[in-house]
């Protein structure tokens, strides 16, 4: 009996609503997706992805919560920590379109 | 990691052929992204696209409780896959691209569709995720077989790593030999002789 | 391979077609990179981020730099977590030599490819890679040579052969196979198409010569050959930053690399001493 299976009010745990928030963050990544696939610019793609990175990073980490699954953390670091990468991969790029890798 | 799904929604009420509200927003997300990668006109827009579908991937497999996979899509796309087409791309020429995204061709996307339809059609007869009928627990002497011996006959708690070094051993060189061959096959296509 | 793509990482010596179509977006000033990422000794010393080792503004971002140095060290540890925890988490071999390999990325696009490849050499890569098909081949055959089958842990001469011998296979075998061919993926794109017909001439120079930005320089200067203009606008990189001690060290390092190029591989030692030479008197 850990944590997310405590009862919150009306029967449903801490982990029914946990998964909720994350259901709540995947649809905001839905809505983000907007920004990646028509932004005029490339910064701004660049910037959509980025939160989606971060969205998905905060996903990863209440679905660990919520399903009693600590080790989903390790991928959470692991966007946690590339995501930076993708972004000014990016970034880069869009100098010169590469001529400054 | 060997948990069953739970067959109910998360608020306690069974969905419709159950997929959660989060399931439904994930899978919203993947083929939003994977349809927009295909139709980008620029190419630097789907490489951008394209690394958002590999983290809507990611956060699915992740659901579904294949970590393993989950963390290679997350380090091969995060990390890589969006770097080597970027250098890439930054050898090419940019096309003129007026329009945002690509005109479908319509004879192509109505067999694609029709190949959508066929397979869609098998649909009913696949067991539903984490059902009793799944083969992964209906089939006690394969997959069972691992779950529960992984540990007894192996020394290590992973059941996917020991699958892939002790199982598959053999299979899994052979995919070894093939990266290292990858590696030198892309010396030989672009005429070096040094990685670095 | 259509026409134009190839160019723009090619060497100087092919370099030749002043009308390469290459990357219209960079007609920006080609002085400016210059100096960048070339005529280097290849055992060039001092840290990644000095002065020396970058050449163009852009490789000196304020925010990427710094963002690096603090992030690599973590992510490489936690590569190195994935690869050697495999058999207790999730991860293993693969997650964390693409992990490890995404760390030099990192590092490449902050302080700039060309340094970083002279500060990865080839060596370490090649390294990486082979070694690791040949431990992964070398576990599996040791079984074999002791009687038993490929890959037929128990017989190995280690305690708990069964469960160090996968780790043996993860972590010395995969981890190092992966690490190291995407390094060198990473390397050989950025580097490009080589039609030099790289196999007969290439040599460790052949890497050290730059990419894009040079044979715009070529096709600015109407060079045939590309080698010898680059002497010129080399030291009208007055914008790299620096102390002009550096900058003249770095010219006088391209004149010295470049004669050692023009002629062929016989002045190529000659060039590399002077090479050095010039750069140890920019050091001081």
């Amino acid at each position: 009996m850990s944590l997310v299976d405590a009862s919150l009010a009306a029967g449903y745990t801490l982990g029914d609503f946990l998964l909720v928030a994350a259901a709540g963050f995947a649809v905001l990544a839905v809505g983000m997706l907007y920004r990646a696939v028509v932004g005029p610019t490339m910064q701004d793609r660049v910037l959509a992805v980025n939160v989606l990175g971060t969205n998905t990073v905060v996903i990863l980490a209440i679905l660990g919560a919520a399903l009693g699954e600590p080790t989903f953390l390790d991928i959470a670091l692991v966007y946690a920590l590339l995501n930076f990468l993708m972004a000014i991969a990016i970034s880069k790029f869009t100098v010169e379109r590469g001529g400054v890798l | 990691m060997t948990g069953a799904l739970a067959p109910v929604g998360p608020l306690g009420a069974p969905v419709v052929a159950q997929v959660t509200a989060i399931e439904a927003s994930l899978f919203v997300f993947v083929v939003l992204t994977a349809l927009f990668t295909a139709l980008a006109r620029d190419v630097l827009a789907a490489v951008i696209i394209f690394g958002a579908y590999s983290l809507g991937m990611a956060a699915l497999y992740t659901f579904y409780r294949a970590p393993d996979v989950a963390m290679t899509e997350a380090a091969i796309s995060a990390g890589v896959t969006t770097v080597l087409l970027l250098l890439t791309l930054a050898k090419t020429t940019r096309a003129d691209h007026e329009a945002a995204f690509e005109s479908v061709n319509l004879p192509a996307a109505g067999a694609a569709g029709l190949l959508f339809g066929g397979l869609l059609l098998t649909m009913g007869d696949i067991p539903a995720v984490g059902s009793e009928d799944a083969p992964i627990w209906s089939n006690p002497d394969v997959s069972q077989w691992y779950i529960a011996q992984t540990y007894a006959e192996t020394g290590v708690e992973n059941a996917v790593m020991a699958v892939l070094a002790a199982f598959r051993g053999f299979d899994t060189f052979g995919e070894a030999v093939v990266v290292f061959a990858a590696g030198i096959a892309a010396l030989i296509v672009l005429h070096r002789e040094v990685f670095a | 391979m259509n026409g134009s793509a190839p160019d723009s990482g090619a060497d100087p010596d092919d370099g030749a077609d002043p009308d390469d179509g290459a990357d219209p977006d960079d007609g920006a000033d080609p002085d400016s990179s210059g100096g960048f990422g070339r005529d280097r000794p290849a055992r060039s010393d001092g840290r990644l981020d000095s002065d020396r080792r970058q050449g163009t503004p852009y490789t000196e971002s304020q925010v990427i730099m710094p963002t690096v140095k603090i992030v690599a060290p973590f992510a490489f540890t936690y590569g190195l977590f994935v690869t050697f925890h495999g058999g207790g988490s999730p991860g293993g071999g693969f997650q964390g030599g693409a992990i490890v390999a995404a760390v030099v990325f990192m590092i490449a696009f902050a302080f700039g490819i060309e340094a970083t490849r002279e500060w990865l050499a080839n060596t370490v890569v090649v390294a990486l890679a082979v070694g690791g098909t040949l431990v992964f081949a070398g576990i599996g055959l040791v079984p074999v040579a002791l009687g038993g089958a490929f890959l037929q842990y128990e017989l190995l001469p280690i305690p708990d052969p069964v469960k160090y011998g996968m780790e043996g296979v993860e972590i010395l075998g995969i981890g190092t196979i992966v690490a190291g061919v995407l390094m060198g993926l990473f390397f050989v794109l950025a580097n490009g198409f080589s039609d030099a017909g790289g196999f007969a001439d290439a040599d460790a120079f052949d890497d050290e010569v730059g990419d894009g930005p040079e044979t715009d320089e070529a096709r600015d200067d109407g060079s045939i050959d590309g080698t010898d203009p680059d002497d010129g606008t080399a030291p009208t990189d007055g914008d790299a930053p620096g102390p002009a001690a550096t900058d003249g060290g770095r010219a006088a390092d391209d004149a010295a690399t470049d004669g050692g190029r023009a002629g062929d591989d016989a002045a190529t030692d000659g060039g590399r001493a002077a090479d050095d030479a010039a750069t140890d008197g920019g050091e001081r």
